[in-house]
């Protein structure tokens, strides 16, 4: 099996373990009764062990390995874990993975900086937030669908915790706390419910392929059988069957396919959705968007630069992971649809931003990221769909999709922090009464700036990049939907230029001359890095997008043709 | 021989290292230094743009491999123009004098996309332009900014526009070209709201902080387009390189395929790729109806009106159909092209003779000088268009400048409020006080009108030739827009340097009017600019009398030509002696109209005014297009905001939420039901028991492995509830 090369030293464990070892010595510092500036100070010097350890993969990954149809899954570490479900413990990273494992790691600690103003509670904070980052990378490196779904849940909880114990308070509601609280349990239970379809469809494919005679869990050979590539049942055995064909013989079997007809296409539709849902929830596709206004503006800052730079990229990682791969023929039919609602985000997201002015920044923020996920969920859409766009336009639709989210990841992460620090001064979102930010404290403005002009995808700022190779990958395949959807750089932008215009431009008021303006060490710390990487990758963006180009191509191969003969 | 063609990123290098020393280091608390940093690595700049040009003049190629060969034959590819779209001028791609691009990013498998430079003869020209232009006005900001708090910014800024310009004139492939127009969108945001916090008495006059959203959002307009039509290349070409080679986007194969390919809607695919390119012209040259930004862009500093809104970023606009005219000749968008130009040069200089801004005269005679290169292009005057853009930048930069230097010198009487000190009735006579400042304006505005002998005349005359050959309407159309030109200009002139100084008791403001400095300028009279501003404004009028000989057209002296490697324009003696007349008339008529205007005090209607009032205030109020705008996309804008925002709220969350509640609901059902059975049949749940138990034992694999995984997870909980409960 050349497409798996397999780890001398296990980086990957280390990595997953290395921010639990972080829990674990949050814990300690409990038990010693330490300070919570040192803890807090300690948290930020740890998290920058899985970052180092994350830029050892990257620094030992090689993009361009290709073997038997798919990009080469690096670093791969398996081990028989429960035998008679066939659950291995099993990670790997490749060119899809990897942009994403980067991303985590690299916004922790980033994370961590801006949590110092963290009072209440902090051991407990600190230790959901590394257990926040275990459990992303976790879901990012699992390539078994039985930890890579504990993973995905798992996720959920410490940011549950995060939001519903440390987001913001609204003073003026009677009850301070109960925006937090809504927002945290519709976060929690919308994604939880999102995803039983799929925790169903994975035992369902395990029944299926045991009937097969290759029961497994496994995320790669699933990909494989999904894909039509070889797999073997044992040491040349190869199974001549693709997915699709050992679902709808199952079917067969069950006797269900005598009463819903005898499409193979209909089952593997029904997999493409209920796989579809769960991810489109995370990803904020429209309509399954709602909960992520209120989840990210209600968040403490560190927990919004975590869930809109990382966690809502596990969304579209899955569907790169698991929805085009498993069921291609079905992602080739559904493509214009799911392509569709992603347009319908894109849109809405930008009017929607548009209709925060003036309110609350966060929410602005937030609605922006709907929209730029729209771009992302229209790449995966266009890399799908039948038609005659070549394999050159999809992979590029694809690799887009990932440098858009970490570009996004970068600039919103950035966004959010700085709108931390803002309301930490202001005391509050609502930007409204702001003016004239710009003379008092330029420094700010100008790294917000910055952000804000990354984000509404300035060229020279990474933004450009992933907007600009999406469309291009769109516009092969979905044209109409590439033109439509410009209505939402255009509008976005207007919103952003306002809300930046209203926050920084025109006369200084009073409640804009605070006294204490200026950005510390830390928080310069914090965003420096965003800001210079932001910069970098969108002047020479090859250094990620070279990570994903040939597993990218080597995925889009399959919807060159029509998936399935059907 | 070479070494400037080799070391051409140079040239935009040196501005871009400009803006980063001053943007991040402790120079910028220096004013001066800034300053001055800026202005001499321009003067480097130049120096280097120069020297190519000179290289490139001098036939110099530098192949691939570093061989470098003079006076080489080159091959010439030319796409087959349709039989009458255009002025019977072939526009022909030559291999350019040097390329050097290096691995960018993938695009997909293994077909690298590139970025690097080009050099050819149109890119050389516009390198010296812009250079030399660049420099005039850097000199000039020195003087003009001297006083402002924040001028190590706005030289920083400058800097970037200036090497991003530079940039995408080198621009090796068309997304490069398209990163470095954005950043000069960016740039042009930045310096219209300079002064972001200026506030006017009156709430409904645009505010440079509201004039820099409007003019990145409308020609943003135009990006996405520009955008989505690069997309479209790159798709069917492979690569947006520019050349003739396989892969790049003017190879002949590609370009017989686009023509020939039928799109949905019926067009071409070349037609639909080069109107989508074209719509990245109309919003960045300010062509109607993407027009309305440019005029309020004046709200910027005027050496940023010179710079970026007249001479270099919106002639980019005209740049970009030029550069990429192989795609435009083998589609059906020219005529679209002739017409957009024709009709914006016509009606942006009805609408400059309303206006009583010196600064919006100009901006709108801008938008019709524009116009009139994007019809000489529409109609196949490609050399003609460039020799435009080239004398237009030149003198467009030198009236903008003197308005510069006539408000500075206004505002020693009448205040730093410029709708005062920018308003031409309060002047009057200043050629006394400012005798530089006017004779270098006269250069600038002869050339502008058309007179004959001036730059100006010998380039409009050439599109009007042009025009007169290939479309008799687009060139009545350009003569009444010539002719305009000569009389809006003539009344400023009149208005401003001649009859008497009236700035001692100006307009009375309909608002208050908000003193941004209190001490008391009225016992002044205005003043002469100091020789940092005065340098600039001789060398641009020099340019503004002289620069027509580089294309005379006369046979022998069509260098330009020449130098493009492209056919020459012919001499038309009927249409020049037309010409001729057109300015002198037009200069005339403004003479009769205004040689009384406002003698009396400022306070005066205008003679047209008096005339015909209807239709003075339609030109005034500039068609109403910015009301139609307004009472349209505005409100449409906000509308939709607010309705995607009610309908998340009350339509999607709502049932979100009420699912949630239906879900609870049931569970509370269900509990009721088990409560029952719980209490009423035992029998079941022994059953229920026995099940749970079964499963329980098929889990349990005896595994060690497994218990360890229990434990772990288990421990994890212990430990998150311990944190959580311990506090």
């Amino acid at each position: 099996m050349a497409y798996l090369a397999y780890a001398s030293t296990p980086w990957l464990t280390l990595l997953i373990l290395s921010p639990l070892v972080g829990l674990a010595l949050t814990g300690l510092a409990g038990a010693l009764r330490l300070d919570d500036r040192t803890v807090k100070i300690g948290a930020t010097a740890w998290s920058t062990i899985p970052l180092a350890l994350a830029i050892v993969v990257w620094a030992g990954f090689n993009p361009n390995a290709t073997a038997d149809g798919q990009g080469v899954v690096q670093f791969v570490e398996k081990v028989p874990w429960v035998q008679a479900i066939r659950v291995d413990y099993f990670v790997g990273v490749d060119g899809i993975s990897m942009p994403l494992v980067i991303l985590t790691a690299a916004m922790t600690p980033v994370a961590m900086l801006a949590s110092f103003n963290i009072t209440e509670r902090v051991k407990l904070y600190t230790a959901l937030m590394f257990l926040l980052e275990a459990a992303m990378l976790g879901y990012f490196l699992a390539l078994n669908f039985f930890f890579f779904f504990i993973f995905w849940e798992f996720s959920l909880v410490p940011a549950y915790f995060l939001i519903q114990g440390w987001g913001r308070r609204h003073a003026a509601d009677a009850d301070p706390e109960r925006r937090r609280r809504d927002a945290a349990l519709k976060f929690f239970v919308y994604t939880m419910a999102g995803s039983i379809g799929m925790l169903l469809l994975f035992q369902f494919f395990y029944v299926a392929t045991a009937a097969a005679g290759i029961p497994t869990f496994d995320l790669i050979t699933l990909a494989r059988l999904g894909q039509g590539l070889t797999v073997e049942r044992a040491p040349l055995d190869p199974v001549d069957l693709t997915l699709r064909e050992i679902i709808f013989n199952y079917v067969e079997q069950l006797g269900i396919a005598d009463v819903l007809g005898r499409y193979p296409l209909l089952y593997t539709s029904i997999a493409f959705w209920a796989i579809f849902i769960a991810f489109a929830i995370k990803l904020g596709i429209w309509p399954f968007h709602t909960w992520l206004p209120d989840a990210y503006s209600e968040a403490p800052p560190a927990a919004s630069i975590l869930l809109a730079a990382v966690m809502s990229k596990m969304g579209a990682y899955g569907m790169l992971r698991l929805m085009l791969p498993l069921v291609p023929d079905a992602a080739q039919y559904f493509g214009p649809a799911i392509g569709a609602l992603a347009l319908i985000g894109v849109v809405a997201g930008a009017f929607g931003a548009l209709g925060q002015l003036g309110g609350d920044l966060k929410r602005l923020i937030a609605y922006t990221s709907v929209n730029h996920m729209g771009y992302v969920g229209l790449a995966v859409a266009a890399a799908a769909t039948v038609g005659a766009a070549d394999v050159a336009a999809r992979a590029t639709a694809i690799n887009g999709a990932l440098f858009q989210m970490v570009a996004h990841g970068l600039s919103t992460g950035a966004l959010f922090l700085l709108a931390g620090m803002l309301a930490e001064r202001t005391g509050s979102d609502e930007m409204g009464s702001l003016a004239g930010l710009r003379t008092t404290m330029p420094v700010f403005a100008g790294a917000m700036g910055v952000a804000t002009f990354g984000n509404l995808g300035l060229p020279g700022l990474a933004g450009f990049v992933g907007e600009f190779f999406i469309f291009r990958g769109v516009w092969a395949s979905l044209p109409l939907f590439a033109l439509l959807a410009t209505i939402g750089l255009i509008v976005t932008a207007l919103a952003l230029l306002r809300m930046y215009g209203q926050i920084f431009h025109g006369k200084t008021n009073e409640r804009s001359a605070m006294p204490d303006v200026r950005i510390v060490g830390r928080e310069f710390l914090a965003v420096a890095p965003l800001l210079i990487a932001l910069v970098i990758l969108g002047v020479y963006p090859a250094p990620i997008m070279d990570l994903s180009n040939q597993t990218a191509t080597a995925l889009a191969e399959v919807f060159t043709r029509v998936a399935g003969g059907a | 021989m070479g070494w400037f063609l080799q070391n051409a990123w140079l040239i935009p290098l040196l501005p871009l290292i400009g803006f980063a020393v001053i943007t991040l280091t402790p120079i910028q608390r220096n004013k001066n230094a800034s300053a001055w940093l800026a202005t001499l690595l321009m003067v480097a700049a130049t120096v280097i743009a120069l020297g190519t040009a000179i290289e490139v003049a001098s036939g110099v190629k530098i192949a691939a491999d570093g061989t470098v060969a003079a006076h080489t034959e080159e091959k010439a590819y030319a796409a087959e123009p349709a039989a009458d779209k255009g002025a019977g001028h072939k526009f022909e791609w030559h291999d350019p004098n040097i390329v050097r691009t290096i691995r960018w990013a993938p695009a997909g498998g293994d077909v690298p996309f590139t970025m690097g430079y080009i050099i050819d003869p149109a890119v050389a020209a516009m390198l010296v332009m812009v250079t030399i232009t660049a420099t005039c006005i850097h000199l000039f900001s020195v003087g003009y900014m001297a006083h402002d708090p924040r001028q190590a910014r706005f030289f920083s800024f400058i800097s970037l526009f200036t090497a991003a310009m530079l940039a995408m004139v080198m621009a090796s492939n068309l997304l490069l070209f398209f990163m470095a127009w954005e950043i000069m969108g960016l740039c042009s945001y930045l310096l219209i709201g300079f002064w972001y916090d200026k506030n006017y008495a009156d709430p409904n006059q645009i505010t440079p902080r509201q004039a820099a959203i409007k003019a990145f959002i409308t020609t943003r307009i135009g990006d996405v387009l520009f955008m989505i039509g690069l997309a479209w290349l790159w798709t069917e070409a492979g690569t947006l390189e520019l050349g003739t080679g396989p892969g790049q986007v003017f190879n002949p194969e590609l370009l017989e395929r686009l023509a020939t390919t039928t799109t949905g809607i019926g067009i071409s695919a070349a037609t639909g790729i080069a109107l989508l390119i074209f719509s990245g012209t109309i919003g960045k040259s300010a062509q109607f109806p993407l027009h309305v930004w440019l005029p309020d862009a004046m709200e910027g500093p005027t050496p940023v009106s010179a710079l970026i809104h007249a001479a270099t970023m919106v002639s980019a606009g005209v740049f970009l159909t030029a550069r990429t005219f192989p795609i435009f000749q083998v589609s059906d968008a020219l005529p679209i092209v002739a017409t957009i130009g024709a009709f914006t040069a016509l009606f942006a200089a009805l609408i400059a003779v309303g206006q009583f801004d010196i600064k919006r005269i100009l901006a709108y005679s801008t938008l019709s000088q524009l116009g009139f290169m994007v019809a000489a292009l529409g109609i196949g005057g490609w050399v003609a268009a460039l020799f435009h853009l080239l004398t237009h930048a030149f003198f467009k930069a030198l009236l903008f400048l003197g308005s510069g230097s006539v408000i500075h010198g206004m505002e020693a009487t009448v205040g730093h409020d410029s709708n005062t000190a920018q308003d031409i009735r309060n002047m009057g006579g200043l050629r006394r006080f400012m005798p530089v400042t006017f004779l270098t304006y006269m250069a600038g505005f002869l050339a502008l009108a058309g007179f004959p002998g001036f730059a100006g005349f010998w380039s409009k005359d050439e599109i009007l030739a042009d025009a007169f050959r290939a479309n008799t309407l687009v060139w009545v159309t350009l003569s009444l827009a010539s002719l305009l030109t000569a009389f809006y200009m003539t009344r400023q002139i009149m208005v401003v340097f001649f009859g008497t100084f009236r700035g001692h008791h100006p307009r009375q403001q309909p608002y208050a009017f908000i003193s941004h400095d209190n001490h008391h300028h009225e016992a002044h009279d205005p003043h002469e600019s100091p020789w940092t501003m005065t340098v600039p404004l001789v060398i641009l009028a020099l340019f503004a009398v002289f620069a027509g000989v580089v294309n005379l057209p006369f046979d022998g002296f069509h260098h330009l030509a020449d130098f493009f490697g492209q056919e020459a324009g012919k001499l038309n003696l009927l249409v020049m002696g037309i010409s001729s007349a057109i300015a002198i008339g037009g200069i005339f008529l403004g003479w009769l109209v205004y040689r009384n205007a406002f003698t009396a005090s400022a306070e005066e209607a205008d003679p047209l005014e008096q005339m015909m009032p209807g239709i003075f205030t339609v030109l005034n109020r500039k068609f109403y297009v910015d009301e139609l705008y307004a009472a349209t996309f505005g409100i449409a804008a906000a509308a939709l905001a607010r309705i995607w925002t009610w309908f998340d709220e009350h339509v999607i969350d709502r049932i979100v939420i009420e699912t949630g509640r239906f879900t609870q609901f049931l569970g509370q059902v269900n509990f009721i039901i088990d409560d029952a059975m719980l209490n009423d049949g035992a029998d079941l749940m022994a059953t229920g028991t026995q099940v749970a138990g079964d499963r329980t034992r098929r889990a349990t694999t005896g595994k060690v492995q497994d218990y360890v995984a229990l434990a772990f997870a288990g421990a994890v909980v212990l430990g998150v509830l311990y944190l959580y409960l311990v506090r």
